[in-house]
């Protein structure tokens, strides 16, 4: 709107400033390439449609991982289209089963009654949430019974469970992250965190809060622990990835790949890039969860260090 | 604006120059262009003083202005419209008692009660203007009366530049600086209704300051003169004759930030912890109408998302409230 007034008096002003020419020459020249991209775009995805697609959806926890290695993997296979969308994990398997998608992702097992539609499971990655508090806080380990007590607000203070007389600093995450749901899956058995604690959205601010609170404890995905909080073990096993992937970590889930029956090729091409040694290491380990090819790497310590 | 050199063309010649005198006499409000529209439609001869082209342009630019005007307005009907089409079904569907008066907001366990949220709002809100008031008041009364021109010049853009300060820049001093100092006092993680009071304090500083300052310069000089002529020091002047002459303009230099305040999320959100509950003290977490928007809406759905509208709609009708009140009081202050 603020344009048009000046390109009207530039009308009838014209031949006195030359300059108002210019601009609207610019602007033209300016617009050309855009036109050509845009017509470049549509031809693109219009020869795109023709080729395979792969409609990958589910869980919310695995976006991060099917949607970053989506772009590569479509980088690398000019042709292939890779739809990734979030839905949640029963979404994503309902999908997958009933034919409307290629991929379900979920971040947790079958239950009873989906073990018979014929699904394959692929795991991709480990996700393991650490309990963490301040490094000066002596306590070091706790009970998943006592993790939950005190999430639930029923352990108030640290003397409780053999710490100093000091109350516990809740702090929770919000309800939209993928890491308060498999925590409250996996330690409260989905009863209800303390209304009270804090709540803080994102994992950063979960870790800068319990650095700096000597009273605090929260929990974050094992890769974005570094050397400023403290891990506590849980029932008496130290997270770490080896804990993790021996199956001794309590706080643990497996992140799956459902197709049903055999993938198709394109979909076993995407699994396989998604399982590669490549994709692992990067992205899997950004997202902040332990690659599956862990399982072979013996010796190695926990995730990465220098989380972002 | 553009008009500028037919205004002056008009100032040479002489009978134009009749409908000047009379804006000059006129109330300040009306707008200059009308003068040139008046010029241009008294009779005959007066026609050819404005060319064609600046006909046109003026018609045009007046129908712009009238267009970016009509956008502000209509900016404002869309989102209130939108947000109370969301939002009114929460009121049948849950009803206005458990929605407005319901102690507990636990959406997923289909709990939808705002009570201690509506709390915690103009909790935060009316602690962060006892703090923040007497600052932002004392500051204008300085940048107005006592200051030297020298030091106003240093302290004022100062003043101007936290308002330009983006929140999320407080709400991480507060997170990561304030916090563990109020932690200490308080105990607990210092989230809470201290540090986020110390925050907006700081926040609406600017807000109140610059439209004291604004009251206190508009009084007539004379005023002051008085004052002084009668004996009465710096200091008598100030809080006997200069601060009640500018009450009405400094009560709406309060609402305005009380407005601050209670619409201000970011900030916020990152020190008062977000639990949805009623404090337990001041150190401990709790949750505002804002916060509670923003840390819901990229999950919620369903009735919890008419939920969120619902709660937009209160905040609307407060700062309505607000704005009517600022109208109300500046009414009153004229009428005097």
């Amino acid at each position: 709107m603020r344009t048009f007034a000046p390109a009207k008096a530039g009308q009838k002003r014209a031949p006195r400033q030359p300059r108002r020419r210019y601009s609207r020459l610019l602007t033209t020249l300016a617009l050309l390439p855009a036109l050509m991209l845009a017509a470049a775009v549509s031809g693109c995805s219009a020869s795109g449609e023709a080729k395979t697609r792969l409609i990958v959806t589910g869980s919310t926890t695995i976006l991060p991982i099917a949607e970053i290695s989506s772009e590569s993997f479509q980088k690398a296979n000019p042709g292939a289209r890779v739809l990734v969308s979030g839905v949640g994990s029963s979404a994503g398997i309902e999908s997958v089963s009933s034919g409307s998608a290629d991929i379900g992702t979920s971040s947790r097992d079958l239950k009873p009654e989906e073990k018979s539609l014929g699904l394959v499971d692929t795991p991709i990655a480990y996700d393991a949430i650490a309990v963490i508090v301040n490094p000066s806080n002596p306590v070091r380990a706790l009970t998943k019974v006592q993790v939950k007590a005190i999430f639930q607000g029923r352990i108030k203070n640290w003397r409780e469970v053999g710490g100093p007389d000091m109350p516990i600093g809740l702090v929770n995450r919000d309800e939209a992250s993928g890491t308060r749901e498999a925590f409250s899956k996996i330690v409260l058995d989905k009863e209800p965190f303390d209304p009270a604690a804090a709540v803080l959205p994102g994992t950063g601010q979960v870790r800068a809060v319990v650095e700096s609170s000597p009273s605090a404890i929260g929990y974050i995905s094992l890769g974005f622990v570094t050397p400023q909080v403290k891990a506590l073990t849980v029932d008496g096993v130290r997270p770490s990835v080896a804990t993790v992937v021996d199956g001794s970590y309590p706080v643990r889930r497996l992140l799956h790949f459902f197709t049903k029956g055999v993938p198709e090729p394109l979909a076993k091409r995407y699994i396989d890039y998604v399982l590669s040694a490549d994709v692992q290491s990067t992205i899997v380990r950004d997202a902040g969860f332990i690659p599956i090819t862990a399982r072979t790497e013996s010796g190695e310590q926990s995730g990465r260090k220098d989380a972002k | 604006m553009t008009a500028c050199p037919d205004d002056e063309r008009h100032g040479e010649r002489g009978p134009l120059l009749a409908p000047q005198p009379g804006f000059e006499g006129a109330v300040a409000d009306v707008p200059p262009v009308e003068v040139v529209r008046e010029s241009v439609q008294t009779p005959e001869g007066d026609l050819r003083l404005v060319s064609p082209s600046t006909v046109v342009r003026e018609w045009l630019l007046e129908r712009l202005f009238l267009l970016c005007a009509c956008a502000a307005v209509a900016g404002v009907l869309l989102i209130f419209l939108f947000v109370g089409v969301r939002g009114w079904p929460v009121f049948a569907e849950v009803g206005v008692a458990k929605f407005l008066g319901g102690r507990v907001w636990l959406p997923t366990s289909e709990a939808f009660g705002i009570l201690p949220l509506i709390f915690g709002s103009f909790a935060v809100m009316a602690g962060a203007l006892v703090l923040g008031t007497p600052l932002a008041v004392g500051t204008a009364v300085f940048l107005s009366e006592i200051a030297s021109p020298r030091v106003r010049a240093w302290i004022r853009p100062a003043v101007e530049l936290l308002a330009g300060i983006p929140s999320v820049i407080y709400g991480f001093f507060g997170l990561l600086i304030l916090r563990p100092i109020v932690a200490q006092v308080s105990g607990g993680l210092g989230f809470g209704l201290l540090t986020g009071w110390m925050i907006l304090a700081v926040m609406i500083v600017p807000t109140i300051a610059t439209l004291t300052e604004d009251a206190l310069r508009s009084l007539p000089n004379g005023i002051r003169e008085a004052s002084y002529a009668m004996g009465a020091t710096p200091w008598q002047t100030i809080y006997k004759v200069l601060l009640p002459a500018a009450k009405i303009g400094i009560i709406d230099a309060i609402i305005l930030g009380m407005g601050r305040a209670i619409g201000e999320t970011m900030a916020v959100l990152m020190v008062v912890g977000n639990a949805p509950v009623f404090p337990s003290g001041v150190g401990r977490p709790f949750s505002t109408l804002t916060t509670q928007i923003v840390m819901d809406m990229p999950y919620a759905t369903g009735e919890h998302r008419t939920a969120l509208f619902g709660m937009a709609i209160i905040l609307f009708i407060v700062s309505m409230t607000l704005v009517a009140s600022v109208r109300i009081v500046s009414r009153l202050g004229a009428q005097r």
